[in-house]
Formats: structure tokens, sequence, C-alpha cells
């Protein structure tokens, strides 16, 4: 499997983070190309591939994920503000034979992303 | 890897971590005797923990080097705050051979609420230290986004990185 997939967890709750929307950007020159937008499953990940296989290429990327809104919109949110702004990963793909598995650990004081697998 | 990161140490020891993030080829550092005074081993870490409680509002941060462990030195970062849809940039700065910077990045009349990004060159600081990276590396330049609303209280931002991941959180 090649490609790009994510998965968001609440390590402030102990568990996946529904609901979060994720916005996929690739790098054009100087700017960045919004390429579409998914919404976290029950298990914080998306239904389907974030870049599929065959759509993979030598590149930037940036993952938007819109964990503010998540966080504030919580049925026991306190009402305190995130300190972290909406999350933003860049990376990028330089092997389009490999797999790229790109989780956030999230928290509204904190996150987390790493090359995963 | 370790001859290049300890002669590094000891040129950013003399303060001349500088002159390494400005891209001096590995090669030339390799040849660069140890400054005297320089820390004295490979991996020894001389910095100790500092307290910045009941110091005045302020943002500081800290850059932790998890892959070598030590302190993020010389590591280059561009500070923005937004405005409309873009990011204004305000400063760029580099590490301290102690990770942190060696004044805040913001006090006083500087030290204003909004939504900031610290623009943190990764990619620049692990080939400095010679590290094996893929090209282009999977984290270049990394974007560490984090609001500031109550400017009464002092803000510390720690980041915690390798050339595979990173953590950010508001410390203290």
């Amino acid at each position: 499997m090649a490609g790009i997939s994510t998965h968001v967890l609440d390590t402030d709750r102990g568990r996946p983070a529904a609901g979060v929307k994720i916005e996929l950007s690739v790098r054009e020159g100087d700017t960045w190309r919004m390429v579409k937008t998914m919404i976290t499953n029950a298990d914080g990940r998306t239904d389907g591939p974030v870049v599929a296989a065959a759509d993979a290429r030598v590149g930037e990327y940036q993952l938007e994920f819109h964990t503010d809104a998540y966080f504030k919109g919580l049925p026991d949110a306190g009402g305190e503000e995130p300190f972290v702004d909406n999350a933003v990963v860049r990376f990028s793909i330089f092997d389009v034979k490999q797999h790229y598995h790109v989780p956030l650990l999230c928290t509204p004081g904190s996150c987390t992303t790493y090359r995963g697998s | 890897m370790d001859r290049h990161a300890l002669t590094r140490r000891s040129l950013v020891g003399a303060g001349l971590g500088g002159a390494v993030m400005a891209g001096t080829a590995p090669g030339a550092l390799a040849q660069t005797s140890p400054a005297p005074g320089a820390p004295p081993k490979p991996g020894t870490l001389t910095t100790a923990p500092s307290s910045q409680m009941g110091l005045s509002p302020r943002l500081t941060m800290h850059a932790i080097d998890n892959f070598h462990g030590t302190p993020g030195a010389g590591m280059v970062c561009d500070l923005s705050i937004r405005e409309g849809d873009t990011y204004r940039l305000i400063k760029t700065v580099t590490t301290a051979p102690t990770g942190r910077t060696a004044e805040p990045l913001l006090v006083d009349d500087a030290f204003k609420a909004g939504r900031y990004e610290l623009l943190m060159h990764f990619e620049a600081y692990f080939r400095a230290l010679d590290v094996k990276l893929p090209s282009p590396n999977f984290l270049g330049l990394v974007p560490v986004r984090f609001v500031i609303r109550d400017v009464g209280q002092r803000h510390h931002l720690p980041i915690l990185f390798s050339p595979w991941g990173y953590s950010y959180y508001r410390g203290s």
C-alpha cells in the first residue's frame, strides 16, 4: 500500500477524534492548492485514503486539522480557548512506492505528529 | 555523524553556531579544531533546566532535539502573526546552544494577542548535522501554530522534534 492516510486521536479524552474537518493541500510553486476536504469518522480516520496510491506524487503536502472547532464543539467542552491553532502538518512524499501514515495526537494545549505505520 | 555533531557542538559552544547554519560544508567542519573551553564530551548536556516562574508576561520557546538527545541549537525559526488570510513575518531567530533564544520571542509592547506561526527549518537543521535524510525530507519547513489570547500570562512553547515527527505544547 502506498499513498497518504491519517488518524486523529483526542489524547485529552483518550479516544478517536470524530468529526474533525481535514483539508488536504498540495504545494504548487509558492502556493498551496486545496485538493479536498474530509471529515474523520467514528474511528478518527477518513473513510477513504487521503491520497490513493495511484495519485501519489513526489512533493509537499499539507493537512490542516480543524482541531479548534472540534474541541469547542464537544458536548463537555469547558469553554477554554485552545492554545494550538488549527494544527497544520506539512510533509513530503519522497518515494511514491512507500506509504505515508501521518497521525495527529491532539489536546487543546498540545499536538504531536509523526510518520506512523 | 557523531564526529560532525561533536565538532558542531564545539562550534556552537564557541558562539559560532550561526556559521554552521549558514551552510558550511560538513567537510570544513570536520577540519576545525574544537575551541578551548568548548563542551568536553560528545552527548554531554551542559545546560540545566531553567525556571521562568515569576517573570513578566512574554513568549519564549525551547527546541529539543529528540534524535540526538540534545538541545536543538542553531534552529532557524521565522515568527509570524496572522493578518487576515496571511501570516506577516515579525522576525527570524536562531536558537542558542541551550535550544532557547537569547531574547524572548515577544515581550513588553511586542507581546500581543493573536494567532501566530513559528516556521521551523527542520531540514536545514538536520542537514547541518550531517544526518542522512531522504530528498526532499519528510519534514522540511514545519509550521507550529498557536494562539495567544491573554497577554497577562507568560507563554512558553517547547518543541520536541526528530526528522520524523514533532510535538509542541503550552509549557511553563
